[in-house]
Formats: C-alpha cells, structure tokens, sequence
C-alpha cells in the first residue's frame, strides 16, 4: 500500500493564536487507503492540526498538499479562495458536534452540497443523497429533522453527509466524544466499514480500541509536535516516549 | 447496520393515573386562562363606568366611526410597506456591520448610528420638508429629473422615514440573529465546500430569521403605532381623521380612545399573525 504517492502531504505546518504556539512545526504523510488516527491529550493541538487540513483554521505557515493541490501560508500571505476551495471539495470532515442542519432533513443535509456546491439536478442529488443514507444504515431517516435523530443517527447522516460529496479523504475530529456510551458503536462501525472499503482517513479519537483494530499509523502529539509514529501495535502498545507511555496509562483504567 | 438507538419511554399498559393526572392539569389550565379573561372584563367595564362619568358621549363614536374606520386601510398599508423595505434595510445593514470590508461597515454603522440617535418625527420632518431643498438645488444646477428625485409626497416622505428608521432598529436584531447561530454550522456548510454566500443564504438566514421572527413582529406592531407620526403630513390615515373630528367638536376622549382602539385591535390581529407564523417556522424543531 505504501507505494502510491501520498495523498495528503503536511509539511511543517504552524499554528499560532496570538502568543500561543500550538502547532510547532507539523509534518506528515498520508498515503491512499491509509486510516491514520491522530491521539493525544486535550489542547495538544490534534483537533486544530486536522482544522488545519481544510482550512477551517488558517495555519500560520507551512505547505499542505492535499490530491495534488498544494498551498502554502505563511505571514501576509493571502490564500486565494478557490485553492481552498479545491482542498474542501477533495476532502469531506465530520465534527464532535455533528453539526447537522438543523431546518433540513437528513436527507436534506446530505443533497445540500450536491445542489449548491455541485449544481446537480435535484432529482440526481436525492438519489445519491438516499444511496448516502442507505449507506449508514438511515434511509428510513430520511424525511426526519436532526431534532428527532438520537446523538449516533445525527452522527453517520453528517458522515453521509460528507460521503455524498465523494472526497478523497475523510477527516474525523472526534466523532464519538460527544455521543452517549451506548451510541459510540454505530459510528465506529461505520467508520469501520469505510476503512474497509479503502478510504482514506485521519481520525482524531480518543476510541483506543478503534485505533488498534482499524488504523494503519498512529501520531502521538503533544505541544504541538509529533512525539512518536508508526503502526498502532508500536504506538498504543510499545510507545518509546515516556509522554506517550503517560498519556496511554490514564486510559489503561477504562477497558479499551 | 445498527438497532434503533433512540430506546421508547415505557408505556404502562394501564394508563388510568396518567389519564386522571392530565385531565386535571388540562382543567387547571383552563381555569386559569377564564380567570385570566375574567380580569379583562371586569377592567373593561371599570374603564367603561369610567367614561360614563366623564358624560363620554357613545353615540358620538358611532356616528364617526366609519371615517376614523376608513383610515386603518392607509395605517395598515404604510405599515406593510415600511416593515418590508425596513427588512432589506435591516438585512443590509446586519450584513454590512458584520462585514469585514471597512467601507461597509462603516456605512451600516453610521447609518444605525445617526437614525437611532434622532427622533423619528425629526426624520419625518427632514425628509418631508428638508429634502426638497435638496431637489430644488440641484435644479438650479440644471439636474432637474434628479432633483424630483427628491421632493417627496407625504405618503412617499413617511414609508421612507418609518423604513428607514426601522431599518436601523431590525439592523441589530438581524446582527444578533445571524451571531446567535452557532459556529460549527458555518464550518459544517464551509466544509462541504459551500461559499460563505451560499453558507449566508441557505444555513444561516434562514435559523436567524425563525429565532427573530418574534421580534420582526414586535417592530411590525410598534410601526402600527409609531405610523400615527405621519398624520402632522396630512396624510389621512386613523390618527389625523380622528383628530380632525376631535378638534372641531372638541370631542377628544371620544375620537382619540377610538384611535386608540383601532390600533389595539390592529396589533392584536399582527400578533395573532406572528404567532402563527412562529408556529409554522418551528416545525423542524419539534420532537
């Protein structure tokens, strides 16, 4: 797998908000297929670092390269709108707080890209929006409001919400951190059964038991570096670093 | 892929406690909305005794019912117009606030600025007797169609004056409606790819416009009200015929607390209204 050419390329990516530093020089690969989870305490700076990937948070400098579009910042460089635009349309996020509509439907929300963004006829746009939903297992959801969907259903329509829009890489800012225990399953499941289908992913997660079974690579973060890499088996259950042995011990508590 | 997640309330195949419970509550309800109206009443027949003593003159208000009645047709059709150009107005000025380009905002909050600092009779005045000044000067400098431009009947002077005047107020409630939405649905639409014109237009507006429709409405009926100004350009709507009446009878009790009502009624029929429309719009958000 690891001979195709990545697919997202960061390349030392900074992040500052006013005098904080919190990403101090980011760098990292994503090959296609690859499920890459990204772990690390609060405030380490995972989430701001994959806000960074899509250009939710402007990064302060440094180069990321995502399907072939490369953009780079830095002081008093003003990134033109469309280039973002590309790097938006090629990759798909999924929030902590889901962050449906919530005056459409689920099936609203899922063809409301197709229809402005993609300009697809209505009737196209609500056929790939129910493929989309029959896909997380929601199509008898689809006329219902985010209001009357439990935590887990709001969760996979906003996933199919991004799949509609068929990205090449899913970004997951922790989707199951928000969710009831008992809810958690069914958007991991989810997640599941797209790593299996061979797309490509960067997770970030506090689900340690997600991270084993189904990543490729894990990143350690802390301060706004990458402390330690490599496949889960070294990271989550060798780790070198003595922050990272620290961070994965507050978790041995809960059975992952 | 996944069983139903959302578990049922469980639901005692013998409801007769929760059925003896809800009928009570339905009956103190009720009981206290007749309460309620009963107050009404009785501070209405106070009123009414009132006025009796007052040798109020109730055949008076009935025989010039009719022409103060003819008046609410122009109160009610200034009052339309104004709130819909107020709307764009305010529309305009939200986005305008809110903008990042420092000419726009400077504008939006300059306009707000100056019109809500000055009394709205003072605007109806400058508008209806200042601006064709305006017209006449730049007649004299040859631009004569520009300058009628500019001289204003009085119907014209006060839907523009009560507009813009309103414009300036709904300007904040739309800046705070459009504020009130949350963030993340602006990343949501963003990252799918949608123009922060596109994000404005179909996920922002329309949650800002359900979450400040009961203010739209309170503004709509505060005009209803505040359009009584325009009588002092003579336009005849309820306010002025009633005060013609009043002055040449010297009948003011009678013509002006009939005034008084026909605006009464005219708001309770926009809230009835705007509830409605409250209603309508909060569809989405039921369980």
């Amino acid at each position: 797998m690891n001979d195709n050419q990545p697919i997202v390329k960061v390349n030392d990516l900074h992040k500052w908000f006013g005098l904080l530093h919190v990403l101090r020089g980011i760098s990292f690969d994503v090959t296609p297929r690859e499920v890459l989870v990204v772990i690390g305490r609060s405030g380490s700076g995972k989430s701001t670092m994959l806000r960074c990937l899509n250009f939710l948070e402007a990064p302060s400098s440094g180069t990321i390269t995502i399907d072939g579009n490369s953009i780079t910042t830095g002081p008093g460089i003003k990134v033109p709108g469309d280039e973002i635009q590309a790097v938006r349309l090629s990759t798909g996020m999924v929030f902590q707080e889901f962050n449906l509509f919530p005056h459409m439907t689920a099936l609203g929300n899922v063809i409301e890209g197709l229809i402005t963004v993609k300009k697809m006829p209505r009737d196209r746009a609500v056929e790939l929006g129910r493929l989309n939903l029959d896909k997380v297992g929601l199509l008898d959801k689809c006329n219902e409001h985010p209001i009357r969907l439990s935590g887990g259903q709001k969760q996979r329509v906003a996933i199919a919400r991004s799949l509609a829009m068929e990205p090449k890489v899913m970004l997951f800012d922790e989707p199951t951190s928000a969710l009831d225990p008992e809810l958690i399953g069914e958007v991991l499941d989810v997640m599941k059964q797209l790593a299996q289908e061979g797309m490509t992913m960067v997770v970030v997660t506090h689900e340690m038991s997600f991270a084993s079974e189904v990543s490729d690579r894990v990143i350690y973060i802390d301060h706004g570096e990458i402390v330690e890499e490599g496949p889960p088996e070294q990271v989550l259950h060798n780790p070198e670093h003595e922050s990272t042995q620290n961070f994965l011990r507050s978790f041995s508590g809960e059975e992952s | 892929m996944t069983a139903e997640s959302l578990s049922q309330p469980y639901r005692d195949p013998d409801s007769g406690m929760g059925m003896e419970l809800m009928a009570h509550e339905r009956k103190e309800r009720l009981m206290q909305r007749l309460k309620v109206s009963l107050v009404w009443v009785g501070l209405v027949l106070l009123l009414a005794v009132v006025l009796l003593q007052l040798r109020f003159d109730p055949a008076y208000v009935l025989q010039h019912y009719d022409f103060v009645l003819q008046g609410a047709l122009t109160t009610i059709g200034i009052s339309v117009v104004s709130i819909l150009i107020a709307t764009i107005l305010a529309l305009l000025g939200a986005l305008g606030r809110l903008s990042t380009n420092s000419i726009a905002s400077g504008v939006a909050g300059f306009y707000v600025s100056i019109v809500r600092g000055t009394p709205l009779l003072i605007q109806i005045y400058l508008i209806y007797l200042g601006l064709p000044q305006v017209g006449r000067t730049l007649e004299t400098y040859g631009m004569t169609q520009l300058g009628d431009l500019f001289i204003l009947s009085a119907i014209q002077s006060g839907v523009l004056a009560l507009s813009l005047n309103y414009g300036a107020y709904m300007t904040e409630i739309f800046r705070a409606g459009i504020q009130s939405i949350g963030h993340g649905q602006r990343e949501a639409a963003e990252a799918i790819g949608m123009s922060r014109w596109q994000t404005l237009r179909r996920i922002v507006l329309p949650q800002a416009v359900r979450i400040i429709i009961p203010d739209i409405g309170n503004q709509f009926i505060a005009m209803q009200k505040d359009s009584a100004l325009v009588s002092v350009m003579g336009i005849w709507e309820i306010t002025y015929r009633a005060n013609r009446f009043a002055r040449k009878d010297s009948k003011f009790m009678e013509m002006f607390l009939l005034a008084a009502g026909l605006y009464w009624i005219l708001t309770i029929i926009s809230s009835w209204l705007e509830g409605r429309l409250e209603k309508r719009m909060a569809h989405a958000y039921e369980r």
